[in-house]
């Protein structure tokens, strides 16, 4: 299974939701995959804390739907994360996990689920996450996400996939600094609020 | 930590705007996580370490909520990956309260390391401070925390110390 052909099927089932991404190849991908979802996605660089931020905007817009697209590596690099928000039990947040077995941006040594032996949906399951699912094809991948995206309680899924990377894809050219002002800026307009106003004058 | 003390450290976060605080509880601060949890007009979430929390108050930021991060200055050093990462490489700022362990007065050889570490990693940092020893100006200092990282989009804290925690 292929990651970039798991984005073009999630990207087809949202519209108003607000997404936020690991690092690496996935970026330039998800870009890609789903394109008018470019400026509802937070694209950043920070390993460990993508489902935490996640969380904390799915806290702060409880009616919106929150997706955090995650990897292996940054979920082991953060596993509490999965504790607490089993505590916290959000409403409005799917996880998407690229289990890849590697760190692929980096040349592709591999994580610690490339034994075979971490699961991180048992983890998850351990944690107290009830509705945590592996999956390793193209139908059970849109399923979950389809489920995930109706949930009221946290929901995640490990997408074990490829580590390969889709070819022929266009680099996105903005960074995270960039990003942030797009993503607030979309924030804003769509929920009708400020986020980033003016200064003062004074 | 007194009950004035706790009492003044919630009204700074309410006149401030705070509706959601990441936790991770310790000692010094101990009677203001209960009562954090039973203000009806904040949201707790109690994190697992500091660092989770300071991304959690990232993505609250991200969703117009303001949000503070509170916790023993030991959480710093916790919190120093996912602060550089947002702060310094998107602009996105996380507001902290701490307690001063090992400031001058600490009588814990453990919570040595604390005092030692906190203001030269804050410094490290570039993240604005201001050690907090007087009742009086607590509610000033953590409106001031926000007003600086609202109009810096980056990280600013305060920490409590001296008679106002022990």
């Amino acid at each position: 299974m292929k990651r970039y052909d798991c984005m073009e099927r999630l990207g087809a089932l949202l519209k108003n939701e607000l997404v936020i991404l690991s690092l690496g190849a996935s970026v330039d991908e998800w870009y890609n995959a789903a394109p008018h979802m470019r400026a509802a996605s937070l694209f950043q660089q920070q390993l460990g804390c993508v489902t935490p931020q996640a969380f904390g905007l799915a806290v702060g817009l409880p009616h919106r739907r929150v997706v955090s697209l995650d990897t292996d590596g940054g979920m082991m690099f953060n596993l509490g994360i999965l504790g607490t928000l089993a505590n916290e039990q959000p409403r409005n947040l799917l996880i998407v996990v690229w289990d890849n077995e590697c760190y692929q941006s980096i040349g592709g040594p591999p994580t610690h689920t490339a034994k075979g032996r971490v699961d991180i949906a048992r983890i998850a399951q351990g944690a107290g996450i009830e509705q945590a699912y592996t999956v390793r094809d193209l139908d059970a991948f849109a399923a979950h996400c389809r489920m995930g995206l109706a949930a009221d309680v946290p929901y995640l899924v490990v997408a074990k996939v490829e580590a390969s990377v889709q070819p022929g894809i266009r680099r996105k050219h903005s960074d995270g600094r960039e990003d942030k002002y797009i993503f607030v800026r979309h924030v804003e307009a769509t929920e009708g609020i400020t986020i980033m106003g003016p200064s003062e004058h004074n | 930590m007194q009950q004035n003390i706790v009492a003044r450290v919630i009204a700074g976060l309410k006149a401030a705007g705070v509706s959601v605080v990441c936790y991770l509880p310790d000692s010094l601060f101990k009677e203001l996580y209960p009562a954090l949890d039973q203000d009806p007009d904040i949201r707790t979430i109690q994190v697992t370490n500091e660092g989770e929390g300071a991304a959690i108050c990232g993505g609250l930021f991200l969703s117009g909520k303001r949000a503070a991060l509170i916790m023993e200055n030991s959480g710093l050093r916790a919190s120093i990956e996912p602060l550089a990462r947002m702060g310094m490489g998107a602009g996105i700022p996380v507001v902290m309260l701490m307690s001063y362990r090992g400031d001058l007065g600490e009588n814990n050889w453990w919570a040595i390391p604390h005092g030692m570490t906190m203001e030269p990693l804050l410094e490290a940092m570039r993240i604005p401070y201001r050690v907090v020893d007087r009742e009086d100006d607590i509610e000033r200092s953590i409106q001031d925390a926000f007003h600086w990282s609202y109009a810096a989009y980056y990280h600013s804290a305060i920490a409590l110390t001296g008679a106002l925690v022990r």
